[in-house]
């Protein structure tokens, strides 16, 4: 520091005499109008380089935490506009709804998320407002009225409602319920996939042979991506229809949900 | 760069903080309405699905 300043101080008593000094210093200073230059460019980038580090922070919270403000206030809104749908349409003859703001809920009690509007398609479009969405590519779902077949689903594990956060808290036994407008669907798990392969679409066939089942029967499976904050890996979780409840007039909840 | 800004923003110190508060929050808006949403897909930090690896370039456009 000090030195800086000395050989400022020397520059600045130098410029009146310039010829004279620079011939008897033998390694000239740099001039004070370059040296003031390249101050300025280092201090112009030491700037951009922390403004880049506030932008990447700012992203960091756009991800965690706007996307989840947006996603749940889109969910909620066509999650009511379903349920008034439903309400609606009482008679039994009118139940094949139309798909476009959805099909239902997911209850699950161990993620401790409340309830998981389900929508048809896994784009990020869909997914993004905060939903879960059943597969029309690469393997195409079933859905829980079918007389077998899986039912895959898939949903955010961060950011845009992150409504498969908690997915690792799922162990085996643990209810899945979905809820249609007539019908409660309850799934027990019985198995899990904690990583595999993103391409790994075996997972979502109609008797998924890596969960261990043999036999066509009627199975759910969730797919996120892991681990947490990244999408390297997927985590998928299987579980097979227990029983089915009607929907009563209150819509009072099965008794995994109470 | 920034002290560049301060100096050519009108008026005294309080008016210069101000506007500069003001650019700074429109800065964030901009970022947060259309920054983000567009740099997102691109990055790989929210894909969920599973999917064929053929073709997953393109697919993935569209699978995020």
């Amino acid at each position: 520091m000090t030195a800086t300043g000395q050989d400022a101080d020397a520059c600045r008593v130098e410029d009146t005499e310039a010829s004279e000094a620079s011939s008897s210093t033998p390694p000239p200073p740099p001039p004070r109008k370059a040296r003031r230059r390249i101050a300025a460019v280092v201090s112009v980038i030491g700037e951009l380089l922390i403004t880049a580090g506030v932008v990447m922070g700012l992203f960091v919270a756009y991800s965690l935490w706007w996307t989840n403000v947006l996603a749940d206030r889109a969910a909620h809104h066509q999650g009511d506009r379903v349920r008034q749908h439903w309400a609606k349409a009482k008679s039994p003859e009118q139940k094949e709804l139309d798909t476009k703001d959805g099909i239902g809920f997911l209850h699950v009690p161990a993620m401790k998320n409340g309830e998981v509007l389900v929508k048809k398609g896994t784009s990020s479009k869909v997914l993004n407002d905060g939903v879960a969405g059943y597969y029309t590519d690469p393997v195409k779902s079933a859905l829980p009225q079918d007389k077998t077949g899986n039912f895959t689903l898939a949903a955010h594990r961060d950011g845009h409602g992150a409504k498969f956060h908690n997915i690792d808290k799922l162990k085996k036994g643990d209810a899945v319920v979905y809820e249609s407008q007539d019908t409660w669907y309850v799934y027990k798990v019985f198995a899990t996939l904690p990583e595999t392969s993103k391409y790994d679409v075996g997972v979502l066939e109609k008797t998924p042979k890596e969960s261990g089942k043999r036999k066509p029967g009627r199975y759910i499976t969730l797919t996120t991506c892991t681990p947490v904050y990244t999408s390297t890996y997927r985590y998928i979780v299987w579980g097979e229809l227990v029983r089915t409840e009607k929907v009563d007039a209150d819509r009072t909840p099965p008794k995994e949900l109470r | 760069m920034y002290g560049w800004i301060w100096r050519h923003l009108p008026g005294n110190a309080w008016v210069k903080a101000l506007i500069s508060l003001v650019l700074a929050l429109a800065i964030v808006f901009l970022l947060f309405q259309y920054v983000f949403p567009w740099a997102e897909p691109l990055l790989p930090f929210n894909d969920v699905t599973v999917d064929q690896g053929m073709g997953a370039a393109q697919q993935m456009g569209a699978v995020r």
